[in-house]
């Protein structure tokens, strides 16, 4: 059937058997290509391929999801929730009032170390319930100020908040920079009142340091829009060395978020109390965010998270168990393959296959049809036929 | 011509919703283009075609401008008409018709018609199918407004209807009744001048180039040279065409939701806020550059069988008519396919890249990588989803699959090599923040698997609960048995070829019947003879000659 060729000649003779050799052909090219017969391989879903498809990716995912889950076990993390300790008790029901007015805001906490954590051990800010993801905010900034000085002036995307109340243009401007994360953490063992430094540089990323802030840009007129929103930045250092700046400006992805706040670079020891002075500034209370003070190692894996292991491991025993419940059903229910070999030794239901057969010239002669029978069921060494021939049905 | 039809199947699929999509029911076809190959060899093939597209459940109407012992001896050499047909014959007596009064007439046909459908209603035997013949001056009758109902109900019930007379203007009128009424897919094919209102009242329209011009041809939304290739087009390339454009909508859709509704859970957490997931960019590729060429090679390339097997089993067209790959229950599970795999890998990136960092050096994820790792995760879980529905893979198949998610690395990299300006979120996205976190690689190959598993468990359970006939015949072609076991080959094809009263296997199938009746009147007479007990008689009795 595949050698079906239109080899008819322009509009002449409708029959179109092959007659002179140099008639003119309309005989497309052949290519395998245009008449669709590239080789082609062509899978099946076996009941073994089922079974073994199942039963690979169980054999891969299980020592992936332990492997996952060791790396997030020996991550070391101490998170300590502190809005709502570091309130005086005098401003329990003022909380907004309190952490605008200006009082002292330093608060004392105490963080226990559970294991041991061996350097670097990462300090970090935890806020929740702040949409760092909101679209307006996410596009109140402008790139092209932040990375050089020529572009001061080029504050469109960052209306309404990019004038000081002098009427001159706030640099860095915008709703990002302006709310500006500002707690401050200082560390200290409490056996022996040692404190421990905490490393701010090295706190970016690279790519916003060398090519996203420039060097020769300066804040000016920071928080100068009447309304503060949080912390001030040194208008003598440039933007490319304001760490906290360019970690605060890189919006979290989800409504509860870390941003690196700096690195201890000693280790700890377990059971070590931390004495945490903490400067309690940034306002969460108008909108009952939550803030956190988190300290953790990391592994190959990052933090500490195991959903990534508990997944790997749940997929790998489904995938387990549905190969395990396939072998058991195709043994139970063979398929259609094993099905009929059963078929052909067996009981085969006795059915005559007809199949006609025409001696090329007079087909269109009913008195004369030659018929091949052949049995079902019969397996002789050859093949059983009988040829009859009728004569006038 | 192959190439043709192929390429004419492809492109009428894509850009029309329905002649190629819906598989043919009714063909009408005029006495000249079957009459091309009168030569005894190609005769022999056009009764093959007849046969090949009765089997595939496909009605077939003659009309002709014959006069109609001319058109009824047309339809015994063709099979549409056999000497155990009952015969239905509306025409307008001489008197009737040389008095011409319409009422009259009218009357007459009415009653031909309604007595030949109470015979076709008392007589339940399936074996002696009807035939109806119609004159064309009874056709203009019959046609008329209020008997036109009745005419076409007998028509449609009858196993071959044959006109003769017919004028090019009744041809295009039954055209369009009979799709109206019937509500299915028609195809008119002809050759001359006369088919050309007949080819464009149609669904789909072939006309036959040759003899009598090109008018058929210019007309017709497809052409053959020789009537027998009508089999091919069909039974092949329309039932290709079928498969592959209803895999192309279904997984077009399946790849849009997936993608889509990962934003829109995305909004969820950001207060509904309208941020975007996604840089802009990554979202203009996704459609045009990273999902849409294996989507093509799909379309070009897919078959669900060879051609040689569509046509040895021609009831597989049947699946086109039935609409069995698009039903509804079809489109919603593909539907819910792509809320499941928005939905896992949507929850599993959020938990995986939730506050703690995602690599060694303490960073914390932010809404760039955030992006760039959900939207790896969905360019292989959509692009491994069509590895697993394509049936039939070529060199090209691979190319674009694999090389599509390539060319997302690509991207991702050449985007990112940009300045910031205007790369915005995907500046040096993999070479400085993802790329080298192990948490990225593990967690994408991770979501890609957990978000194929349901379809592939339900394609799994579906292969062994209910496989379909294409499953069954690639089974036995993939275990070699169809050369193994050639007779359990051929029963299933014989099984597969629906029981039809026209065409020569439908001839040969009444000649073994009448053969079985003579040889068990003969039995009877033999036993009725001689001794009953001997043993060669009960040998000769209990041969399967004598099922």
């Amino acid at each position: 059937m595949s050698g079906h060729m239109a080899s008819s000649s322009n509009g002449g003779s409708g029959s179109g058997d092959s007659g002179a050799p140099r008639r003119n052909s309309k005989r497309p090219k052949y290519s395998k290509f245009t008449q669709q017969e590239l080789p082609a391989c062509k899978p099946i879903l076996t009941p073994k391929w089922v079974v073994s498809a199942f039963l690979i990716i169980a054999i891969v995912f299980i020592p992936i999801g332990i492997a996952c889950l060791l790396g997030s076990r020996e991550v070391v993390e101490v998170v300590e929730r502190y809005e709502n300790e570091c309130i005086p008790p005098a401003y329990a029901n003022n909380k907004v009032q309190y952490i605008q007015s200006s009082v002292d805001k330093t608060c004392n906490i105490s963080m226990t170390i559970p294991k041991r954590m061996k350097k670097p051990i990462y300090v970090y800010y935890q806020l929740d319930n702040f949409y760092q993801n909101h679209r307006r905010y996410v596009k109140s900034r402008s790139d092209k100020q932040l990375k050089s000085l020529k572009n001061e002036n080029d504050t469109s995307s960052c209306k309404p908040e990019h004038l000081a109340t002098n009427g001159s243009t706030i640099v860095p401007c915008g709703l990002i920079a302006w709310s500006l994360f500002n707690d401050t953490y200082s560390f200290s063992r409490r056996q022996n009142n040692q404190s421990l430094t905490v490393n701010k540089k090295g706190i970016a990323w690279k790519s916003d340091k060398q090519k996203r802030f420039g060097k020769d840009v300066r804040p000016k007129n920071f928080q100068g829009g009447g309304l503060r929103g949080g912390g001030d930045l040194d208008a003598t250092i440039p933007l490319s060395e304001q760490e906290d700046l360019m970690v605060w400006m890189r919006t979290a992805a989800l409504p509860t978020f870390r941003k690196l706040y700096g690195k201890i670079e000693v280790d700890l020891e377990a059971n070590e109390v931390i004495n945490v002075t903490l400067g309690n500034h940034y306002n969460t209370y108008s909108f009952n965010g939550k803030k956190k003070l988190v300290l953790s190692t990391t592994s190959w894996i990052g933090g500490r998270n195991d959903f990534l292991g508990i997944a790997y491991l749940t997929v790998g025993m489904i995938c387990l168990a549905l190969a395990i419940g396939f072998t058991v059903v195709y043994f139970v229910k063979p398929s259609y393959h094993s099905w009929s070999e059963a078929l052909i030794c067996g009981a085969w239901p006795r059915d005559l296959v007809i199949q006609p057969f025409y001696h090329g010239t007079e087909a269109l002669d009913r008195t004369k049809n030659a018929f091949w029978i052949s049995f079902d069921g019969i397996h002789l060494a050859g093949t059983s036929h009988l040829i009859c021939n009728f004569n006038a049905c | 011509m192959e190439l043709v039809a192929w390429l004419s199947c492809g492109l009428l699929g894509l850009f029309s919703s329905n002649p190629i999509f819906k598989a043919i029911s009714h063909i009408i076809l005029t006495k000249t283009s079957y009459r091309k190959g009168l030569a005894f060899s190609l005769s022999e093939r056009v009764l093959e075609c007849m046969d090949k597209l009765a089997q595939a459940g496909i009605k077939i109407w003659l009309l002709t401008g014959d006069k109609k012992e001319t058109a009824i001896n047309i339809g015994f050499s063709c099979s549409l008409l056999r000497q155990d047909m009952k015969q239905f014959h509306v025409c307008l007596s001489k008197e009737t018709e040389s008095k011409n009064q319409l009422k009259d007439m009218k009357e007459e046909i009415l009653h031909q018609i309604e007595s030949s459908y109470q015979v076709m209603c008392q007589d339940n035997n399936k074996d002696s199918p009807f035939a109806l013949v119609v004159d064309g001056r009874a056709l203009e009758i019959a046609l008329k407004s209020d008997v036109r109902g009745q005419f076409l109900q007998l028509a449609v019930n009858c196993a071959s209807v044959i006109c003769c007379r017919v004028s090019p203007k009744q041809k295009a009128l039954i055209t369009r009744l009979v799709k109206k009424h019937t509500g299915k897919t028609t195809l008119a094919i002809g050759d001359g001048a006369n088919d050309v209102g007949m080819i464009q009242e149609a669904d789909i329209g072939v006309g036959i180039s040759g003899m009598e011009g090109m008018q058929a041809v210019m007309a017709s939304d497809f052409s053959l040279p020789q009537f027998r290739f009508l089999e091919r087009l069909l039974i092949v390339h329309g039932h290709w065409c079928y498969k592959r454009i209803s895999k192309m909508v279904l997984y077009s859709v399946y790849k849009n939701i997936a993608f889509g509704l990962t934003l829109f859970y995305y909004e969820i957490l950001t207060n509904f806020s309208g941020d975007s997931l996604y840089d802009d960019w990554y979202m203009v590729v996704f459609n045009v550059f990273l999902t849409s060429m294996p989507v093509i090679s799909l379309g070009v390339f897919e078959q669900d069988v060879s051609s040689d097997v569509c046509l040895q089993f021609p009831s597989l067209y049947r699946q086109g008519q039935r609409n069995i790959i698009f039903s509804w229950s079809r489109v919603v599970g593909w539907i819910l396919n792509g809320i499941v795999a928005a939905s896992v890998i949507f929850l599993a990136n959020v938990y995986i890249f939730s506050a703690a960092a995602f690599r060694q050096e303490g960073h914390v994820a932010d809404i760039t990588q955030f992006g760039a790792i959900m939207y790896t995760c969905i360019i292989w879980t959509v692009n491994c989803q069509i590895a697993l529905i394509i049936t039939h893979f070529t060199w090209i198949q691979h190319l674009f699959i694999w090389g599509s998610i390539l060319l997302w690395y690509i991207f991702a990299l050449a985007y990112g090599a940009l300045p910031p300006d205007y790369s915005q979120r995907g500046f040096k996205i993999l070479t400085e923040s993802i790329g080298a976190a192990p948490l990225y690689w593990v967690a994408t190959f991770l979501v890609t698997i957990a978000a194929l598993l349901p379809h592939f468990t339900h394609i799994a359970v579906q292969r062994l609960l209910s496989p379909m006939d294409e499953h069954i015949i690639r089974e036995m072609q993939h275990c070699k048995k169809d050369v193994t076991e050639n007779q359990m080959w051929l029963r299933e094809q014989r099984n597969s070829q629906r029981s039809t009263q026209v065409g020569f296997s439908a001839r040969v199938d009444a000649r073994i019947r009448s053969f079985k009746e003579g040889l068990s009147l003969k039995r009877i007479s033999i036993y009725n003879k001689s001794a009953t007990n001997t043993p060669f008689y009960i040998s000769w009795t209990s041969s399967p000659l004598f099922s």
